[in-house]
């Protein structure tokens, strides 16, 4: 045992840490992921849509079990009441009651823009490819606000399904994201999600207040408002079906 | 016989008696004819082009795919053979080329943008002898195998993405359960093709990585196969269909693209429809010569008459002076319309034009193509009409009273 911590310092002394970096870089990703989902949880948040020449703000309430189900369900204005959308593995569903309809989004509009925000379907149903399809670098270690802050950058595998160049994201090692960088593969900064303000709520610290920017567009934005989150609580599994998408009996 | 030479010479020297108009008539039926021939030409290679294109991006002569594929174009309605079964009843045929590939509607996205696409999953080997891309690459390769893990896209398509050579895009479909299915791709080469529809709709990948990406193990969509020449492929469908059974279908391009073939029988008939419209134009001036010349001839046909020649001589003299000046102009014009595409079967370039030629899926260079057929046609029908047009002149030149004519004034 002893032998072998030797022989880890050593390599580790000689070749700069990079396998152990790594490691340990995807560790700070996972639990950061992790830290924000909860093992379940219940929120309720604001969405504010940002163009310049007008503004729109969405409530909403999401419950989320593991890495793979999640529900979201509108409740103001009045006239998107009970629009829902639906993602169970990787698939997404979206209610709309006005036709009273459930559609199943195809995989062509994965990419397209989510309830008119600037986060796409994919970014919405599928955040936690971030630990499975990319590899991690720790970058740097930072100070802020009395916490250190990990810089990753996180490069995707050959085969994944991202268009990305690559993704940066700044971590306090309370797990909260600061702000996660996307970059085309000419290495140029396309969109940003910043954390504008992190604080406390359902015991443990979390962003309130994210905002999606795209830097090519820079008056448009999307900023998500964390009103109130509770994290392990008890869902029952019917929660994330087709039927209970269409008909709430939550 | 005798007579015959006889008129033959007189109808020959009458010809030269008013040398000015006959060289107008041959003028006037060598530039018909002439328009005949290119015109006809020019046609030809147009619609030659575009079933060769249209083969070309099919592909294939003859395609086999699941009942109800071509309705629904889904990875749903695979064929029911996999690949080793495909290539066991397949080789064994003795067929020119054939290729088994999957093609599936999919989303292609870059940074910045995305498209709607075919993929095709194919297998670059065989696909070289059937489709035109592994010849059209203009940046990088070819896929070199089935599982090549790069994708090949149109230029059109490159620009359109804002993407380039050597990056990497993403392509998303549905597999049999409708669950999303995707996958990075690097790409590897850039394709230009004659029409720029296919540059901007297909994507090329290897078979097996997207037999992967699509959860279908060794299973394809279609199989396409060539035969010796586009215009004969019944044996090819048949040879095909005795080999697979009754569970898929067999068509040959003439049912894939009804429009392709349609054209093809299309342009047969507007051939002869040219042909005879011209020849209607050309017609009244060459009656109109005729008529003049017999006028002018009065007295002389009456004394001829008179001396005792038939009056099936003197039609003969009439219709044989026609038919010879028919026979220059022709003989011109055939010479002119060859002389006149010679220097052009390089193409002509009408890119002036080419987004009406795109509707119509003909490329924007016009190759004109000459082929015997349109020119037996152009001469056989100006002889045949000119013959009979020339009937009537003649037969009146035939039907005068000696007395009358050799006293008219």
């Amino acid at each position: 045992m002893v032998l072998r911590m030797f022989w880890v310092i050593l390599l580790a002394a000689i070749s700069g840490v990079p396998g152990l970096a790594e490691d340990n870089a995807t560790e700070i990703v996972r639990a950061a992921i992790d830290h924000w989902r909860g093992d379940t949880s219940y929120s309720e948040f604001t969405m504010i849509i940002h163009r310049p020449d007008w503004e729109r703000s969405v409530s909403m309430l999401a419950w989320t079990q593991g890495d793979d189900r999640s529900l979201v369900r509108v409740t103001s204005p009045a006239r998107d009441r009970g629009t829902g959308t639906l993602m169970r593995d990787n698939n997404m569903w979206s209610y709309a009651p006005k036709i009273n309809r459930v559609i199943k989004i195809p995989s062509s509009m994965m990419g397209q823009s989510w309830m008119g925000s600037d986060f796409s379907n994919k970014d919405v149903s599928r955040a936690d490819d971030i630990v499975d399809l990319y590899e991690h670098t720790l970058l740097g270690t930072s100070e802020d606000d009395g916490h250190v802050v990990n810089e990753i950058e996180a490069v995707p595998l050959e085969d994944a399904a991202v268009v990305w160049g690559k993704e940066v994201l700044l971590i306090r090692d309370d797990h909260v994201v600061l702000e996660h960088r996307f970059y085309d593969q000419d290495g140029e900064l396309i969109k940003l999600l910043r954390s504008l303000e992190v604080g406390e709520m359902g015991g443990r610290s979390v962003a309130l207040r994210q905002r999606m920017i795209n830097t090519e567009n820079p008056g448009e934005w999307t900023e998500i408002q964390l009103d109130a989150i509770e994290y392990d609580v008890a869902l029952s599994d019917r929660l994330f079906s087709l039927s209970n998408l269409r008909n709430p009996r939550n | 016989m005798r007579l015959l030479r006889i008129v033959a010479t007189l109808a020959w020297r009458n010809l030269w008696r008013n040398r000015r108009r006959t060289l107008i008539m041959v003028a006037a039926v060598s530039v018909g004819v002439w328009a005949m021939i290119f015109m006809n030409a020019l046609m030809r290679g147009m619609v030659d082009d575009m079933v060769r294109s249209g083969i070309e991006s099919l592909p294939g002569h003859v395609q086999v795919h699941r009942l109800g594929f071509r309705d629904d174009p889904s990875i749903n309605n695979l064929l029911p053979l996999n690949d080793a079964e495909l290539a066991a009843k397949l080789d064994a045929a003795g067929l020119v080329a054939w290729s088994s590939r999957i093609n599936v509607p999919a989303v292609i996205t870059s940074e910045r943008e995305s498209r709607g696409v075919t993929l095709y999953g194919i297998d670059p080997e065989r696909e070289r002898k059937i489709t035109f891309v592994p010849n059209s690459i203009v940046a990088g390769r070819f896929l070199e195998g089935v599982s090549d893990k790069g994708i090949v896209i149109g230029r059109r398509l490159l620009d359109a993405l804002e993407t380039d050579l050597g990056k990497r895009v993403v392509v998303m479909s549905q597999d049999p359960d409708n669950e999303i299915a995707d996958r990075g791709f690097r790409i590897v080469g850039v394709f230009e093709a004659k029409l720029e529809s296919y540059e901007e709709t297909m994507v090329f990948a290897g078979k097996s990585t997207v037999q992967r990406m699509l959860h279908v193990a060794d299973r394809v969509t279609e199989v396409a196969i060539m035969s010796d020449d586009y215009r004969f492929v019944e044996q090819t469908v048949q040879t095909v269909r005795d080999k697979l059974g009754a569970d898929v279908e067999v068509l040959p391009w003439t049912e894939l693209n009804t429009y392709l073939a349609s054209m093809l029988t299309v342009m047969d008939g507007f051939a002869l429809v040219w042909t005879i419209v011209i020849f209607l134009a050309l017609s009244f001036g060459l009656v109109n010569t005729l008529v003049m010349a017999v006028f002018e001839r009065v007295r002389e046909i009456g004394l001829m008459l008179a001396l005792g020649m038939r009056p099936f001589g003197i039609l003969a003299q009439v219709v044989i002076e026609s038919l010879l000046l028919l026979l220059m102009g022709l003989a011109l014009g055939t010479l002119l319309a060859w002389l006149s595409i010679l220097p052009l079967q390089s193409g002509i370039d009408v890119s002036a034009v080419a987004d009406g030629m795109e509707m119509f899926g003909s490329s924007s260079v016009l190759y004109p193509k000459l082929t015997m057929a349109d020119v037996v046609l152009a001469n056989v029908v100006v002889l045949g009409l000119g013959f009979i047009a020339s009937l009537s002149p003649a037969w009146r030149a035939s039907r005068y009273q000696p007395i009358e004519a050799i006293t008219k004034v």
